[in-house]
């Protein structure tokens, strides 16, 4: 069923090398992020940020990026990317820019922002095939050696086809890219190259990332965290949540000769032990070479992998961003009134792939969407870093954010507040609704999950919203006093003869003493409260009732193998 | 009450509030609460009292500061009165105090309706008079009869002063009796029928005083019935309509009332009686065909009254109760049904003879 709906990108690449390049693209561009005249410029937008932080995360550099768009004519842009990276050594330029499905991480399992999107090879494609004209590269590693190339793909061949090249000694390092394509279209809309750069400004605080748009304008979102994530570790693929697509496809590129060694040698926690296990349920001899599985023998491992317990996925290969880089992206780049993070403990999904969410929200400042006059409640869905801005509608993302009683948590009109709602699922498998990875499924656990964050902090800002009223009560009880004081103290000096200004100004004394009293006496309660009833009724019951059903899965999953 | 007290005490009160700014306490001013919970009926006495229950109007207390800060206000305009010797209407007061507050678009006070129950506040948390903080309610209410009233040097025959009588004003401490010939006070709540015998010359020929309250009495008229009957010893009758409103006003009359009831002493006539109209009338003079059905309010003003403790005498039980059977109120101007004359020279002296009246 879902090699019909969909085809993995190895297929298509095993696809694209029978037919022609350029017939693999026209057909698949979707598949790719090439659908659209705004969605294909923030796709190209999007591999080329996404090929420099990789690059600076696996170098240890704190990237700074800069991308610029300019319009030649109607529906015809030049792209401009610069980053601060490690640079390309001269023989790999040809794999990374002209090479389709070159190094792919798709088979690494590794958390990578690139699980959307074919690479920057396909910016390539992009330009080539709207343009006629090569991508320009300029790169040095920072040994004294700069490289510029223009270079196509072969189509033919799927390698580079290199039309210029040139080398000259300058101490700077980085890569430049400069990239003409057509049929594509600039605005500033939500799915556009500028809100995909700022939210991912808000997913990497270790990034500076700098935009020109098609105007001149220009835009910095600063760093505002000095720390380099960890690189990703690549984890073998748990057998739990396989697709049989995805078992057909690895199992033509593996180089195991059988396939009981490929699964061993493919999956993690697959034992000798659990291999025996799937031939009792399969109906073939696992002796047999991979290459020639067939689509019905792989539905069948796939059910044997059903029935066979395993234990649980490691989590170290998850990389949050963590709760103290959420906040400070979110000051710098929100300013808001309020914010509020959470990075919830791994879960696992589909029976076993670990993940897990966090969460943030801001209210007030630069929270929200302005849309006129008014300003919006806005979403940010995050697929491992990486934002997910088209397909909305049909997310688990928003729908987990749209089924929280935000009334419950001071929020009367969530749709008309200035607020952002930030939500990254990480996971080493992000189950997407489509190739166009856009969107994430309605797992059960991952919408459980994003819920109970998104409640957490919504009592956080409950919180926050109750002082604040509170602290507006007080202030207009303060007026209301001074107000009258004016009045009072005349009154009072005449009936006593006594100085009205010194009455007046003990009586300011007086109220202020009392409403700092009141303030005192609010945060004391206030401690009080939180101390009798650490979380909310009813909620707080699902939620530890959740977090049982999860450790239980992990139990009871570790102890079958033990 | 002597002047300088009265300018003591007030000072008293501003001083005491001053204190507790200067020492950062919380301003207050206690007064007697004023409610029914703290109003007793005295039934040796036949009178309402104050209870000993305080109230304290707290300064800090947002709900209070207005009010507050208006008491205050009011007061220091009261030392002003005492101490110049002028004495203002409570209107005229309204609007000496009446201003915007500085730097806002609020008024110290909106409506006399304001400051008017703020006077009553003054008075019981001082423990002093309107009269003595030289204000004074509206002039209402009239007397006519063979009495000689002094005020201020010049002496009122009040049988020489025509129809109308003389106007009663709200302060009557200085008043001084000559010259009285008369056997009893008739008291009448409405106008109409006061000019009804005034012009039957009933205070002559049964040789009475008549005061016509025109309503509920003021303060100046209940003082001044209350004065005849304490120092010549006149006996009262009260002539009301027979329903609720007007049996109220008789027992406001006699026993005091809740809002004024730390004055109901120098106000009441304990020992005053109803003459009519009653509910036994109706059967008595035949005058089923003029009374008039009881409308909601009037059901619903019964039942209140009849769970007033001055109203539990076995007499009164039984006329409220009868009311409510019959279902109708009775006007004093129904008996003009029989004929002008009738309540001149039948219904009252027939009734005050043979003293059929209600305690």
């Amino acid at each position: 069923m879902e090699l019909k709906r969909e085809k993995h990108a190895d297929e298509l690449f095993k696809e694209f090398r029978e037919t022609s390049i350029t017939e693999f693209f026209r057909k698949n561009r979707a598949h790719l992020g090439y659908s659209g005249k705004l969605r294909s410029l923030t796709t190209v937008v999007h591999e080329i940020v996404t090929n420099a932080l990789d690059a600076c995360e696996e170098a240890g550099i704190l990237p700074e990026i800069q991308i610029g768009i300019n319009a030649l004519n109607s529906e015809h842009y030049k792209v401009f990317g610069a980053d601060n990276g490690p640079g390309i050594p001269l023989k790999h330029i040809s794999d990374v820019f002209g090479k389709m499905l070159a190094g792919t991480k798709f088979h690494r399992n590794v958390q990578l922002r690139g699980q959307q999107g074919i690479g920057v090879a396909g910016v390539t494609l992009f330009s080539q095939t709207t343009t006629g004209k090569p991508i320009k590269v300029k790169t040095s590693t920072g040994k004294g050696k700069v490289h510029e190339v223009e270079l196509m793909i072969d189509i033919t061949k799927n390698r580079a086809d290199i039309l210029s090249k040139e080398e000259y000694s300058q101490y700077w390092r980085g890569t430049e890219l400069d990239v003409e394509i057509k049929g594509v279209k600039f605005n500033l809309s939500e799915r556009g190259p500028f809100e995909y750069l700022r939210r991912t400004a808000i997913a990497n605080p270790h990034a500076q990332i700098i935009f020109i748009d098609p105007e001149g304008r220009k835009t910095v979102f600063e760093r505002s965290s000095e720390k380099i994530p960890k690189p990703p570790i690549s984890v073998r693929a748990h057998p739990k949540g396989l697709e049989v697509d995805d078992l057909i496809n690895m199992s033509k590129v593996t180089k195991a000769r059988k396939v009981n060694s490929f699964l061993v040698n493919t999956f993690s926690r697959m034992s000798n032990a659990k291999v025996k296990e799937i031939q009792e349920h399969v109906s073939f001899d696992l002796n047999k070479n991979p290459r020639k599985l067939t689509w019905a023998e792989c539905e069948e491992i796939i059910n044997a992998i059903e029935k066979v317990r395993f234990l649980a996925p490691p989590t170290e290969g998850l990389e949050a961003i963590g709760e103290e880089q959420i906040r400070d992206a979110v000051l710098n780049i929100l300013d808001p009134e309020f914010e509020a993070v959470l990075t919830r403990p791994p879960k696992v999904h589909s029976g076993g792939i670990p993940f897990l969410i966090e969460v943030a929200i801001a209210y007030g400042g630069h929270a929200g969407r302005s849309i006129g006059d008014g300003t919006k409640c806005e979403i940010m869905r995050f697929g491992n870093k990486a934002p997910l801005l088209f397909d909305a509608g049909g997310c688990a993302i928003t729908k987990a954010v749209n089924s929280v009683e935000w009334k419950r948590y001071g929020i009367r009109d969530f749709e008309n507040s200035p607020i952002t709602v930030f939500v990254n699922l990480v996971s080493t498998y992000i189950p997407y609704t489509s190739a166009g990875k856009q969107s994430v499924a309605e797992e059960k656990e991952v919408l459980k999950e994003i819920r109970f964050a998104l409640m957490d902090v919504g009592r956080k800002f409950q919180l926050y919203h109750s002082r604040k009223r509170r602290a507006l009560e007080r202030e207009a009880r303060k007026q209301i006093l001074l107000k009258y004081s004016i009045e009072l103290a005349s009154g009072l000096a005449e009936l006593t003869n006594k100085n009205e200004e010194k009455i007046m100004k003990e009586l300011q004394n007086l109220v202020e003493e009392r409403i700092t009293g009141l303030e005192i006496e609010e945060a004391e309660e206030e401690i009080k409260e939180e101390e009798l009833e650490p979380t909310l009724e009813g909620e707080s019951e699902d939620n530890s009732e959740a977090h049982e059903e999860a450790d239980e899965k992990l139990e009871e999953i570790t102890e079958e193998v033990e | 009450m002597e002047r300088q007290k009265v300018i003591s005490k007030l000072t008293h009160l501003g001083k005491d509030i001053t204190e507790d700014i200067m020492l950062h306490e919380s301003p207050r001013i206690r007064m007697p609460q004023r409610g029914i919970g703290n109003i007793h009926f005295n039934e040796k006495k036949n009178l309402l009292e104050l209870g000993d229950k305080m109230s304290t109007r707290s300064f800090l207390n947002v709900a209070h500061s207005r009010k507050f800060m208006q008491t205050i206000l009011i007061a220091s305009k009261c030392k002003e009165f005492v101490s110049r010797n002028k004495t203002a209407s409570i209107r005229e007061l309204y609007y000496q105090l009446k201003h915007t507050i500085a730097s806002t678009k609020e008024n110290t006070f909106d409506d006399q309706s304001e400051s008017d129950p703020l006077i009553v506040d003054l008075e019981t948390a001082l423990g002093v008079l309107r009269e003595e903080l030289h204000l004074k309610a509206d002039d209402k209410g009239t007397l006519i009869g063979k009495i000689t009233i002094e005020d201020s040097e010049d002496f009122i025959d009040c049988s020489k002063l025509g129809r109308s009588g003389l106007s009663i004003p709200s302060i009557v401490e200085h008043y001084k009796f000559h010259d009285v010939e008369a056997d009893y006070v008739l008291v009448i709540e409405t106008g109409a029928m006061f000019d009804r015998l005034v012009e039957e010359k009933y205070h002559l020929k049964n040789s009475c005083i008549m005061v016509s309250a025109k309503g509920q009495a003021a303060r100046g008229c209940r003082r001044l019935v209350h004065r005849l009957n304490h120092e010549l010893k006149l006996p009262v009758i009260a002539f009301t309509d027979g329903d609720p409103w007007g049996y109220y006003i008789y027992s406001v009359m006699k026993a005091g009332s809740m809002a004024l009831a730390h004055e109901s002493k120098r106000l009441g006539t304990p020992k005053m009686k109803l003459v009519g109209m009653t509910m036994t009338d109706i059967d008595t003079y035949g005058l089923e065909k003029v009374t008039e059905k009881l409308k909601d309010i009037d059901k619903k003003r019964i039942n209140e009254l009849s769970q007033y403790p001055w109203f539990q005498k076995k007499e009164w039980k039984k006329e409220l109760d009868l009311m409510s059977k019959k279902g109708v109120r009775i006007e004093q101007q129904a008996l003009a049904s029989k004929s002008l004359e009738f309540v001149a020279e039948e219904y009252l002296p027939e009734k005050i003879k043979k003293s059929i009246m209600l305690p």
